[in-house]
């Protein structure tokens, strides 16, 4: 009874009627602790989430700690190259397995009374065993599902989400304009940085693809690249792309379809990308479209619920563990083609430590924006946040980039400034709230 | 103390003293124009990454003009994550004197920094090591490698935090 008196009330919170010219979502989506709680059940623990990038568990005992919503997980490379996924916790007491966030260890042992497990999540080993004890039955927990699509690992605690690639739909697209970058994939470069955001974890979600903030929240970037670059200590790659922060570039967004986003904006200076120096080789083995949108289209695209994946000045996996209504941690990692010059590399990693860290000179103004509109939201006298910037423009289905490149968006407008993107955001969200969405 | 820890000593605690009291200028000069100023990232639980060119760093400015970006943009009051400004107390101390050759002289100092702003009250600390050179009798700093202890970070970081 009390699921129908709230599943009644978020209905309320999406107020949704574009025929009208009118899409808002009410404040309280972000602030509200049951609300969240709702989240973690509903979407983290029953959605596909992003785990880790294959390349960060390359070898036989490589392990990767990790959430899903609450609950710790660890993906384990096996001995015939493939991947398990285990909830974190021994069997006997549950204390955490893994001793580092990432490692190899070909078996387990618990630092707490010693029980140890085989990389297979097999449990060998109780320290002073009883006689007639069956070891099997302390065997670790393998998640419900786990697969990875272009190298990118994702898992889920519901047995019954659809297919991976079904979920994934039209983004499968945008992931291949990464992948297909090195004809040996992608690589995760050493170091990271975890940062904590005192605001909702939507609100970073709609930041990742928030092409309206960048003029704003960003001119300060720009104008201090520009100042730099005038001095003419930095030349070809060095360079920052940082022409599309003023507007006046062409940009579209999209609605993907399963709560997935994405949004593009032309690059004024394409050759002081990383990834120019393999343009002879793309335009050979690509589609003409795929070499245009590597090349010269700068792409966020957020994949639902917790991880975006970034392909502008630098390239970038976004991982957001929500920890309460009011907080979420978000990993950075650089993502880059294996093999790839060392001189691409080092440019693709200052462009990243420039703009995207909360040390460097743009990220930290989009936290401190966020928070800002964290606390705005509390505000419940003023509860409404309208998402209708292009709502009479919206265009059903694809539009003429997609349908070259090849991908079905459920609508899209050819301005990131628009915000309807947002509608099918909220759409799915409120779907999975209600539970009447599978997965 | 010898001359050159006093001289060390001084310079360091000068930096401290020019970035709490925001003297961006002054706190440039500190430096020299081909200074080296690195925050590694954490590879892992224990270890930071070691190679600046081709691993992730918090911050790798290559020379000077990359600390004249950092005031530029303090500076234009246009920064979200810089308006209001955190307030900042460095402490220093641990100043060792690790080498001494010729014109140039290494350091190593530990410094405790409190900041205050939005979040209220967050206290930090950094290990620093240190490259300094003389150039016409002057100590300066030609390369600063700051090992920020904190991993999961609060807030924006800038290099007045650190």
């Amino acid at each position: 009874m009390d699921g129908n008196i709230i599943a009644d009330d978020l209905s309320a919170m999406v107020d949704d009627r574009v025929d009208e010219g009118m899409f808002r979502v009410d404040r309280a989506v972000y602030t509200d602790q049951k609300i969240f709680e709702r989240e973690i059940a509903n979407i983290f623990e029953k959605c596909w989430v992003f785990l880790c990038h294959e390349s960060q568990v390359a070898n036989h005992g490589d392990y990767f700690w990790t959430e899903i919503g609450r609950q710790p997980v660890y993906v384990h490379r096996q001995e015939d190259g493939s991947l398990k996924c285990f909830i974190n916790a021994c069997s006997h007491r549950a204390a955490i397995l893994t001793p580092f966030r990432q490692g190899n260890a070909k078996t387990l042992t618990c630092r707490f009374h010693g029980w140890t497990y085989k990389c297979s999540g097999d449990c060998v080993g109780i320290k002073n065993e009883e006689e007639g004890t069956d070891r099997s039955k302390f065997d670790l927990r393998e998640i419900a599902k786990l697969d990875s699509y272009g190298g990118f690992v994702f898992g889920s605690l519901n047995p019954d989400v659809p297919s991976l690639g079904d979920w994934l739909g039209a983004t499968k697209t945008w992931i291949d304009l990464m992948t297909v970058q090195s004809p040996d994939g992608l690589e995760v470069v050493p170091g990271s940085s975890t940062y904590s955001i005192e605001g909702n974890w939507k609100l970073q979600a709609e930041n990742s693809v928030d092409g309206y903030h960048v003029s704003t929240v960003h001119r300060v970037f720009a104008h201090t690249i520009a100042a730099r670059e005038s001095k003419g200590e930095y030349t070809g790659i060095k360079k920052t792309e940082a022409g599309r922060i003023g507007g006046g570039v062409p940009t579209a967004s999209y609605d993907l379809g399963n709560g997935h986003m994405a949004i593009w904006a032309q690059h004024t200076t394409p050759e002081v990308r990383p990834i120019w120096e393999s343009k002879d080789r793309l335009e050979k083995e690509l589609t003409p479209a795929q070499v245009e949108w590597i090349l010269t289209k700068g792409r966020n695209l957020y994949i639902f619920p917790n991880v975006m994946l970034m392909d502008n000045p630098s390239t970038q996996i976004r991982v957001m563990k929500p920890l309460a209504a009011d907080w979420v941690d978000v990993s950075v990692y650089c993502i880059a083609p294996k093999g790839e010059s060392d001189t691409a590399r080092a440019g693709r990693l200052r462009k990243f430590e420039d703009f995207y860290l909360t040390a460097g000179m743009a990220t930290s103004d989009d936290i401190a924006a966020l928070e800002d509109t964290h606390e705005g939201s509390l505000a419940t006298d003023a509860k409404w946040s309208e998402f209708n910037r292009g709502i009479g423009s919206i265009i059903a289905g694809p539009d003429e980039g997609a349908k070259a490149l090849g991908f079905e968006p459920a609508a899209c407008t050819d301005n990131w400034d628009h915000e309807v993107l947002y509608h099918g955001f909220y759409r799915h969200w409120l779907k999975m709230m209600k539970g009447e969405f599978r997965g | 103390m010898s001359d050159l820890q006093q001289e060390v000593t001084n310079l360091i605690y000068r930096e401290s003293t020019l970035l709490d009291r925001r003297e961006w200028d002054d706190w440039i000069d500190l430096y020299t124009e081909d200074a080296v100023y690195w925050v590694p990232s954490w590879a892992n639980e224990e270890e930071t990454t070691d190679d600046p060119e081709l691993q992730l760093n918090l911050i790798y400015l290559r020379n000077r003009g990359g600390l004249e970006d950092r005031v530029f943009r303090i500076e234009s009051r246009d920064s979200y994550a810089s308006v209001p400004l955190d307030r900042t107390v460095h402490v220093v101390g641990n100043v060792l004197v690790t080498d001494e050759k010729d014109d140039e002289v290494e350091a190593t100092a530990n410094c405790i920094i409190h900041t205050y702003g939005k979040k209220g009250g967050l206290t930090r600390a950094s290990l620093y090591d240190f490259k300094m050179r003389r150039e016409d009798g002057e100590l300066k700093i030609t390369r600063k490698k700051i090992t920020f202890i904190d991993d999961r970070l609060e807030g924006p970081i800038d290099v007045y935090h650190l």
